[in-house]
């Protein structure tokens, strides 16, 4: 038997060969039983699943949230690391089972004692410590341009039930400009930001800009970003923080150093008057139900600090820390109750609003650009 | 002259695990001087990498003596096999030792890994 053949039927031998011969067989009464073939089905099933996953996967490399589609300078590198290191993987796999091949299949001889054992501490001990040595320092030599200091905007990115309080500090300034759940940054600079958390310890990651830092109630940590390309980029909390830690994500808008200076200058703004008959009417309920005791709208008597800033919300490119899109159903489904689309959300449910209060209400919140 | 019970070579399990152990207390001592250092001196790290560099040095030094009494406790270049599986004091010596001397080759790679950072990052931040 060829070593190939070998390979593919020694799946087939012993036990789970026996046991699909009797799977299949027919018991007589005209039924075939297929009660007994588990283990025969659905492994090779399984394995045709993996491959058509990652087969599948490949196309969603340009994804908003993917690690091997790096749009920053950290993420290029540990995009490369990855590469690299997956190169030597296969090559070391593919020796390794060729040697092994070799020596079981191809050329079957004693090897004498002298030879197995500089075989065991050549490639077992030297080779691999070698290697890992290597790869250890390249990766270590990377890490101090990867937490660089920041050079131009410094934010400040607090962990909450589950969403992110975000504060970006211009040059000079003695007071933060508040924002929530969404997170702006200039393309080609290195930002730095500054971490922590409220009640539960939460984790900062946007895969596509760089790797993740987690964030402690009660202390800083921080981290440096740069991104080159423009776009917007999906982030998520990647350390499990109670109920709603699934939907706990963000999205960072990355723009051009001129767009992101005429953002930020609007983002300083207080909020904007409402247009409109429904708006008007939306911003009279939303002070009428007391949600300004848990949110901000700068510029009104809303002042609450509990729950995220609404100052700028309508310029936001999603709701509720990335769960919903950022549109009047979601709006809507999300202030008649909250917990219903996150479960465990702080916020209460406002079911007794009607229709009509509700959607004035979002178009006020839409329209808070 | 009796040799005190933890030094009877055939005994004692500290020979088989004097090289991890080094390794741990290697460790350790680098986590607390740099956790230490970086709370209460500052950000700039450079005699922090040179004390890194002294407690490694003195460990793989440390853990150099113990291969070396490992090996020859081992005895390999005696009878150049590794059979010490019998029932004998000699063979529970040669193990020992053959088991010790692995170790200590398993520790100096860890301490050299743990060590390695400091060559490459020089500062806290
Ligand atoms: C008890 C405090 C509290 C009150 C009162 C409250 N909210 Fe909230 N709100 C929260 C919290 C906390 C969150 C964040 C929940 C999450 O994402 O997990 C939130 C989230 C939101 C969001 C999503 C914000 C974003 O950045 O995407 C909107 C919109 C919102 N609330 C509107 C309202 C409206 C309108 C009212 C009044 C009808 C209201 N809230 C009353 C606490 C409150
Ligand atoms: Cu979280």
């Amino acid at each position: 038997m060829r070593w190939w053949t070998f390979i593919g039927s020694k799946a087939m031998r012993g036990p789970a060969a026996t046991k699909a011969q009797q799977g299949t067989a027919d018991p007589g009464d005209g039924t075939t039983r297929h009660d007994m073939s588990d283990d025969r089905i659905v492994r090779p099933r399984l394995r045709q699943a993996l491959c058509a996953l990652a087969l599948a996967t490949l196309p969603g490399c340009s994804g908003v949230q993917h690690v091997l589609a790096p749009a920053g300078t950290d993420a290029g590198f540990l995009a490369n690391l990855f590469w690299i290191m997956l190169a030597g993987a296969v090559v070391l796999w593919i020796f390794m089972n060729g040697l092994m091949v070799y020596v079981t299949r191809i050329n079957v001889r004693q090897m004498s004692p002298k030879k197995a054992e500089a075989l065991i501490i050549g490639g077992g001990i030297v080779f691999p410590t070698v290697v890992i040595a290597c790869l250890l320092s390249y990766a270590l030599a990377a890490m101090p341009d990867m937490r660089a200091e920041g050079t131009g905007t410094r934010l400040k990115v607090t962990g909450e039930q589950w969403w992110w309080r975000v504060e970006y500090w211009p040059e000079g300034a003695d007071a933060p400009i508040v924002s929530a759940n969404e997170i702006v940054l200039p393309a080609g600079s290195r930002s730095e930001i500054a971490l922590t958390a409220d009640k539960v310890i939460h984790s900062f990651w946007v895969p596509a800009l760089g790797g993740k830092t987690d964030m402690f109630p009660g202390r800083e940590t921080r981290m440096s970003l740069e991104p080159l390309e423009p776009g917007t980029y999906r982030g998520q909390c990647t350390e499990f923080c109670g109920d709603s830690h699934a939907w706990m994500a963000f999205n960072t808008v990355v723009l051009p150093q001129e767009e992101y200076d005429a953002w930020l200058e609007n983002a300083a703004t207080d909020a904007v008057a409402p247009e409109g008959e429904a708006a008007t009417r939306g911003r009279e309920v939303f002070f009428a139900e007391g949600c300004g005791a848990c949110h901000q709208v700068r510029g009104t008597a809303a002042t609450g600090k509990v729950g995220p800033d609404l100052t700028h919300l309508g310029s936001r490119t999603s709701l509720a820390a990335g769960t919903l899109p950022l549109d009047e159903p979601s709006l809507i489904r999300w202030v008649r109750d909250a917990k219903a689309v996150k479960p465990g959300a702080e916020m209460p449910a406002y079911d007794h609003l009607s229709d009509d209060d509700l959607s004035d209400l979002a178009a006020y919140l839409e329209g808070l650009i | 002259m009796s040799w005190p019970k933890i030094l009877d070579r055939h005994q004692s399990l500290w020979f088989l695990i004097t090289g991890p152990t080094l390794w741990a207390l290697h460790f350790c001592t680098v986590y607390a001087m740099t956790a230490i250092y970086c709370e209460k001196l500052g950000d700039e790290a450079g005699p922090l990498r040179l004390g890194i560099l002294g407690v490694t040095l003195g460990a793989l030094v440390l853990i150099g003596i113990t291969a070396w009494l490992s090996w020859r406790q081992w005895d390999y270049t005696d009878d150049w096999d590794y059979e010490h599986d019998g029932l004998t004091v000699e063979d529970r010596r040669e193990f020992i030792g053959h088991a010790g001397f692995l170790l200590c080759v398993v520790s100096v790679i860890g301490v050299i890994y743990v060590a390695l950072p400091a060559a490459f990052v020089g500062s806290c931040v």
